[in-house]
């Protein structure tokens, strides 16, 4: 908690308050939170994108995301033996996967196999939708990926929503979907796509599907509260799907018309550059986008590609 | 907590994707509608229309019409609840249960009743949703026993979620992923559904006063197929010989019809349990095929009073129902009917009130009227729209409704054609950017048609404090507007949503429209 002026009992009282509420509740719901230093020190070690591209005519999707997390350095990189991993796709609209208003199945299936090649012990694909959840599952082909891998498909389900400390700027206790803080490793999986009020929806926005309560009042400040969301949740990666993308009429689109074919994934350990790489295709600068300022202000990661290492993979 | 995957999705994941399937129930839901004559026969009458499957309810007249009311006996779901309540441990003994076995003249309500049906059919209002044992019994079942259920059971998980005990918490998990292909997860709530399961629960508990009270009684059912048991070859023989008076089959006899010998058969009470003939110790009673009979079977006693009765109440209710203007002067905004609706005079003359379309919504937005559609609409569906919203390509509640007062309509039909079953508008005094009160966009992203019917203008907007912002403001494109409810759901305004839905604009109606 950043203090800018001077504090009054009451006030003090009221913060140890909380402070000792949300430890109560964090214990209660059998949580532990990392401690602030170590979680830090992970954003100053060096960072890295990877873009790839599909140029040539029919190629896999499946194998491009292969390819990307080759570049990487394998899947092992990220996930150890035994892990329960929790991957969040954006699978907000019950849409048909080519109106890219939910993310590509092909691109899911494919990192849940490398989650489980990898040796975890368990996948869950996690997402409160904004539709009904269960059309949501069956329409997106998410229901059918999670059939074919063995993955688990979460309900949104009252009873895994939990009030938790979110220690952020703008939020402080929030109802959080369960299952992925209670992961080992967390993969953010967004599609890109337009929106009317953060211009882009892309990684960090992403995680407004990670909460529930009242989020749809969280506009009212939208990039600061998406901001607090990335700073809580610290995906272990992100991978954006930007194979088909929605550049009007988001985030819901409903229209071929309004979606455009980029054939392109970005892997990113840094959550602010991965959306500074994805704006670009919108072409959008990091400069105007609220939640991209706003998330290197606070130490969430850069936008600056010079100091990450940077690689290509072309398909 | 290992698998969470849930079960509750009716659908076979494999075959919706990369297709352009609709969602659909498989299961035949409709059936026990498709054998019921009386939602045939009045569908028929007051809406003109053979419904789908109607070749079931014949075949079941036409069986009535040879094995009197088999159906009563052995098919009816209502029925069979009756007969096992009346069954287990029966409230009256011996003589009294003798005594209450004796037909009763109340028996004639049945046929006030279905007269009543039948006449206020024919002069264009369907009322046989409100008595007819299936609708009845399905209305009970999908608004007030499973979500009842659903209610306690889900309490109890989420008390078990939330206990810092972790194998309650893992408990209520797997408990959760059980329970909810039957009662589905959170809770479902339904206008009215208080009293829907009260009346429920009184006929259930009438069965403690007389056996098969609402058979006996009150089943307009039950009262078509007695009058169409008057030649059925399938009759009670009695051997007064071999009858020692021991009033056995009286006691037993759970319609009233006058098992023993000594006395007239009543051949259109019989509900066909057999439980006289099952139980007489001296084999004095037997059903026997007999074709020619020098004696018909007894005439249905429905008395003259029933039937004038029936004729003045089948004339007046109509006719009443219209007086409070809903169907020829203005509709009322609230009452949205589901999409693919018929115009209103249509649907009142089709809708059985038989609560599947409401059962099958997945966001619980579809609800029992009180007064939105009048007297003569109580009980048919229309959306509240802050308890749901209408979802973009769900079309369930035209795949389900027995008799096509909701049309069946494809994905395509309802974007393209469009169905819209209203349309939206802005409350500016409660609209946070319009009000100063901040940004907020939410039902402007949550708009499913393309392009979106809500748009923005970039406006300078003063605040509280005189503070002057650039904020988006939302309109409303009525052209493009379905009136689906998803902003008004999702409207962060809690209570009365500062953006909402009227019905005007309904593709359904000719009158209730806003544009030209």
């Amino acid at each position: 908690m950043k203090i800018t002026h001077p504090i009054t009992r009451r006030a003090a009282i009221k913060s140890l308050l909380k402070i000792s509420g949300s430890l109560a509740l964090s214990s209660i719901s059998g949580l532990h939170f990392k401690a602030p230093g170590p979680a830090w020190a992970e954003t100053v070690k060096e960072g890295f994108i990877i873009e790839g591209l599909g140029q040539k005519e029919g190629y896999s999707v499946k194998e491009l995301t292969r390819e990307v997390f080759k570049a990487a350095g394998g899947m092992a990189g990220f996930v150890s033996k035994g892990d329960v991993v929790a991957i969040k796709p954006n699978l907000s609209w019950a849409r048909r996967p080519d109106l890219a208003a939910t993310t590509n199945p092909e691109v899911m299936e494919a990192l849940i196999e490398l989650c489980y090649e990898a040796g975890a012990k368990k996948v869950r694909i996690v997402d409160n939708t904004i539709h009904d959840a269960g059309r949501c599952f069956a329409v997106t082909g998410a229901g059918s990926v999670a059939k074919k891998t063995g993955a688990d498909l979460v309900y949104p389900r009252a009873s895994l929503m939990k009030k938790m400390k979110i220690h952020g700027h703008r939020l402080d206790v929030w109802d959080v979907f369960v299952p992925l803080v209670e992961a080992d490793k967390l993969i953010n999986l967004p599609i890109a796509k337009d929106h009317g009020l953060s211009i882009l929806t892309l990684g960090i926005k992403n995680w407004m599907g990670g909460v529930s309560g009242r989020r749809y009042a969280l506009h009212q400040d939208i990039h600061q509260s998406i901001v607090d969301l990335a700073q809580f949740f610290k995906p272990t990666i992100t991978l954006i799907d930007a194979i088909n993308i929605i550049t009007k009429n988001g985030p819901s689109g409903g229209s071929p018309s309004d979606v455009a074919i980029k054939n392109t994934l970005i892997l990113s350990n840094d959550q602010v550059a991965a959306d500074a790489a994805a704006a670009r295709l919108f072409g959008y600068g990091p400069e105007e986008l609220g939640f991209i300022l706003l998330g290197s202000k606070w130490g969430l990661g850069t936008s600056d590609m010079e100091k990450l290492s940077r690689k290509q993979v072309i398909l | 907590m290992e698998s969470r995957l849930p079960m509750d999705t009716v659908v076979d994941y494999s075959s919706v994707i990369s297709s352009d399937l609709d969602l659909k129930i498989d299961y035949p839901v409709r059936f026990f509608f498709q054998l019921d004559p009386l939602v045939g026969i009045s569908s028929l009458l007051s809406g003109h229309k053979l419904i789908k499957g109607f070749m079931w309810a014949a075949g079941l007249l036409f069986l009535t019409l040879f094995l009197g009311r088999i159906f009563c006996g052995f098919i009816c779901p209502l029925g069979t609840i009756h007969h096992v309540i009346s069954w287990f441990r029966p409230s009256l003994k011996g003589e009294r249960m003798v005594k209450a076995n004796q037909k009763t003249p109340s028996q004639r309500i049945k046929y006030f009743l279905l007269i009543t049906i039948i006449v206020g059919a024919l002069v264009g209002l369907n009322l046989s949703g409100l008595m007819d044992p299936i609708s009845l019994l399905f209305r009970s079942l999908a608004l007030t026993v499973f979500p009842g259920l659903g209610v306690g059971i889900n309490g109890i998980f989420d008390w078990m979620a939330a206990s810092d005990v972790k194998i309650l918490n893992l408990m209520s998990y797997s408990g959760e992923i059980l329970a909810a292909p039957l009662f589905g997860y959170g809770y479902k709530s339904y206008q009215t559904a208080w009293f829907i399961g009260l009346l429920f629960l009184l006929i259930l508990f009438l069965n403690r006063i007389r056996p098969r009270f609402w058979c006996r009684v009150l089943c307009p059912l039950g009262a078509l197929l007695g009058l169409f048991s008057r030649f059925s070859i399938l009759r009670l023989e009695k051997y007064q010989d071999k009858c020692t008076n021991c009033k056995v089959c009286t006691r037993v006899c759970q319609g009233a019809a006058s098992p023993e010998p000594g006395s007239q058969w009543e051949n259109s009470e019989c509900l066909m349990c057999f439980n006289c003939f099952d139980s007489c110790p001296e084999s004095a009673l037997s059903f026997k095929f007999k074709w020619s009979s020098p004696v018909l079977n007894k005439k249905p006693d429905m008395s003259r009073r029933a039937v004038l009765a029936g004729l003045l109440a089948g004339v007046s209710i109509p006719l009443l129902g219209r007086l409070d203007g809903r169907v020829y002067k203005v509709s009322d905004p609230r009452l949205i009917r589901p999409p693919g609706s018929l115009p209103e005079k249509g649907f009142l003359n089709l809708c059985q009130r038989c609560g599947l379309c409401m059962k099958v919504c997945p966001t619980n937005v579809i609800n029992p009227t009180i007064s939105e559609a009048g007297m003569a609409g109580f009980w048919t569906p229309h959306l509240v729209m802050i308890q749901g919203y209408c979802e973009y390509t769900c079309t369930l509640c035209g795949n389900v409704c027995p008799t096509g007062a909701i049309e069946e309509f494809s994905v395509k039909d309802k974007i393209e054609r469009p169905i819209r079953i209203g349309s939206a508008y802005v409350d500016r005094g409660r609209c946070l950017p319009w009000s100063g009160n901040g940004p907020c966009i939410v039902c402007e992203e949550h708009c499913p048609t393309s392009p979106k019917a809500i748009y923005f203008r970039k406006e300078p907007v003063k605040g509280p404090e005189g503070q002057v912002t650039e904020v988006q403001l939302p309109y409303v494109d009525l052209k493009k507007c379905l009136g689906c409810g998803i902003c008004e759901y999702k409207c962060p305004v809690k209570g009365r949503p500062a953006i909402r839905v009227i019905s005007a604009g309904e593709s359904r109606s000719l009158e209730n429209q806003i544009l030209l």
